[in-house]
């Protein structure tokens, strides 16, 4: 692997920040299977596997959704182990870029989610929460220096973050402190990153998709049509798929919800028409770690596309044409 | 031939499959979680006003309306539950309180629709459905009705809804008395109490009936001597209080096993009686992560006075891990935007 990100990446001689050496459009290996892993684990896992749970089945239809279990299964798996690998591996760039209290922090969350696995977290969740709320912190320090184009959508999309890291720790620190709760600022906290998540992904298309061809733009509508359809037609059960497969809740108007999934579309396949892989795994990523996420795996997919985005966003980065 | 590339996702599909196999999971929860406070001695399984209820933090669970299976009802009043939980190592007691104007204790009349809570908790691996479970992911579901628990403070007959009501006999009753309260001569007269059929119980041992359900339309309750869940419930000022308690042990396969110190996921669902919400109509939340903290370290009976004092402690040098985390996020924040501004001048 090392010398994977030898081949991939360099780094800059003033302030130590990773330099996408062969350009963005090439992507580690490691990183094209967390993302291949990770869209499994969203679309079949959390999603597919879902959709049928109130039908009645024949026999071969209970087979298939037992099969469809599986390859989902491993493919949660597989997507929870490269998540690990992952966070080690920007651990790794981290530390090499001399940003060694940022490596330790994202070595600490892997320890801690390791250790969780074995061992019930308790108040330590909020030891693992505040490493993931340093490491945020230093990602929002960062996209507030990256150009002016995609700043706003990396912004918007770590307050979303932050937003629902506060949701889930605040009932921890209340119960480390023995404070009665409910945690009062909780509830407010998800409904504002809710919100965020959908205003980060227009953002991300004023970024990365605001010039996308017509045809990329009727290729996209396709998933939003598909919501919008399977709204209009079974609000309930597509709101609980949506709470799901993505955590969102789907408070706002819905279609505020389709206009951003069609943004978010639209900008996936410029940037892949662009041959912009990384920012393309990024952005499926984001996708993928959904709002409020329930799973480390999950959490650590989210650190990862914010990290791989700041990175194909730097002002430092050695070509940057179709950047904004 | 066979590249790193192609070796390194090999060798990670290999290992996805083992963990599979193996059921190892790679992945921790982050979600929502309630923890569940580990005390000494005798848990407040009835006392509402306990002062141990203190030594556990609440957290407040959102619900909303179930609207997929029918009978629908788009506006349910309960938006919220909030929880906490007790522990003693062997037992376990959940405080489940909400917000609700009316109390709705009766369902003498045919019009009339009690409050109630609900909570389940998955018996199959992984998540199935929230909620009721689905085809191949059975829940249990412990289910505390106002009825049940008024019935047991006072035993109430139709005369109590219908005052004015006059029967002349029952057939095959015991002659004299009060003859709504007379006694069949065999019990074979009331089939579904002959079956003990927990619906037509003259009178309940426990306010919350024990039940098992793998999707809607499946809900199965267990049999009476498999009722193994207390509570306890109080109406007072617009809000609920009711207290679930069961043994954290159980042998039967249809009762989740509990045990200290590991997590599990859990959701609730409650009932307005007032809004006519019965069976499907009710609110529901999603799962979310009920953990058992470790027991209290000392042994014995908690002394109330250490209330505030109890729950799972942190050591001193990990307040200051945390703190220092805190001051690394700031000095982060505050360096980065330096570090840019130097950038820039250059």
């Amino acid at each position: 692997m090392a010398q994977d990100l030898a081949v991939h990446v360099r780094f800059g001689p003033e302030t130590g920040d990773l330099v996408v050496a062969q350009g963005r459009g090439v992507l580690p290996p490691l990183l094209g299977m967390l993302v291949a892993a990770g869209l499994v684990d969203w679309l079949v896992t959390r999603t597919l596997t879902r959709l049928a749970i109130h039908l009645p089945k024949s026999d071969a239809m209970i087979a298939g959704y037992a099969l469809l279990g599986w390859v989902g299964q491993v493919g949660s798996t597989l997507a929870a182990l490269l998540a690990l690998a992952g966070v080690l591996w920007i651990a790794g760039i981290e530390w090499q870029t001399r940003r060694a209290w940022v490596a330790l922090a994202l070595a600490g969350l892997v320890l801690l989610s390791v250790v969780f696995l074995v061992r019930p977290p308790g108040g330590w969740l909020l030891a693992a929460q505040g490493l993931t709320g340093l490491v945020l912190a230093v990602f929002v320090a960062r996209a507030w220096r990256v150009e002016a184009a995609p700043r706003w959508g990396l912004l918007l999309a770590a307050a979303a973050m932050c937003a629902a890291l506060v949701y889930q720790a605040l009932p921890v620190l209340y119960t480390l402190l023995n404070l009665p709760g409910p945690a009062a600022w909780a509830k407010p906290a998800f409904l504002l990153g809710e919100a965020l998540v959908v205003a980060a992904a227009f953002a991300l298309w004023g970024a990365y998709g605001r010039q996308a061809a017509r045809r990329v733009w009727w290729a996209a509508a396709l998933p939003a049509l598909l919501f919008a359809a399977a709204y209009l037609v079974q609000p309930a059960m597509t709101a609980i798929l949506v709470v799901w497969s993505n955590g969102l809740t789907l408070y706002l108007p819905w279609w505020l919800y389709a206009a951003a999934l069609w943004c978010t579309g639209v900008a996936v396949l410029h940037q892949w028409q662009q041959g912009e892989r990384m920012r393309v795994a990024g952005l499926l990523l984001l996708a993928v770690a959904g709002y409020a996420p329930q799973l480390s795996s999950q959490a650590f997919a989210g650190l990862l596309a914010l990290w791989v985005l700041l990175q194909t966003s730097s002002p430092r980065t050695v070509s940057s044409p179709g950047t904004g | 031939m066979l590249t790193r590339n192609r070796l390194m996702t090999l060798t990670g599909l290999l290992l996805a499959l083992v963990a599979v196999w193996l059921k190892v999971p790679l992945a921790s929860s982050q979600g929502l979680t309630i923890a569940v406070t580990g005390i000494n001695g005798p848990l407040p399984v009835t006392e509402l006003d306990s002062e141990l209820w203190r030594q556990a933090t609440a957290v407040e669970v959102p619900l909303s309306a179930q609207i997929i299976a029918r009978p629908i009802l788009p506006q349910t009043n309960i938006h919220a539950v909030t929880v906490r939980g007790l522990h003693n190592g062997d037992e376990l007691a959940l405080l489940v309180e909400w917000a609700d104007t009316t109390r709705n204790e009766s369902t003498l009349r045919p019009e009339d629709f009690r409050d109630g809570v609900a909570i389940q908790f998955p018996l199959a691996e992984g998540l199935p459905f929230f909620c009721m479970g689905q085809q191949g992911g059975n829940v249990n579901i412990w289910h505390w009705k106002a009825d049940w628990q008024a019935d047991i403070v006072a035993q109430r007959t139709l005369r109590d809804a219908f005052p004015n009501m006059y029967v002349d006999y029952y057939p095959f009753t015991e002659e004299g008395g009060d003859v709504l309260l007379a006694a069949y001569t065999d019990v074979a007269y009331l089939p579904a109490v002959a079956a003990q059929n927990l619906m037509a119980a003259p009178d309940h041992a426990t306010p919350v009936e024990n039940l098992i359900a793998g999707g809607f339309s499946a809900l199965t309750g267990l049999p009476a001597e498999r009722q193994i869940v207390q509570g306890h419930g109080e109406w007072h000022d617009g809000v609920w209080r009711v207290i679930f308690a069961r043994t954290l042990r159980t042998d039967q396969p249809e009762d989740v096993a509990l045990a200290p110190e590991q997590v599990y996921s859990v959701a609730f669902a409650a009932w307005d009686g007032a809004n006519e919400e019965r069976n499907g109509a009710k609110s529901t939340s999603q799962w979310v992560s009920l953990q058992l903290l470790p027991p209290a370290a000392s042994s014995g009976q908690m002394d109330p006075s250490s209330v505030g004092q109890g729950g799972e402690r942190l050591p001193l040098w990990a307040w200051l891990v945390m703190l220092v985390t805190l001051a690394l996020m700031v000095w982060a924040a505050v360096h980065y935007a330096n570090l840019g501004k130097r950038g820039q001048a250059a």
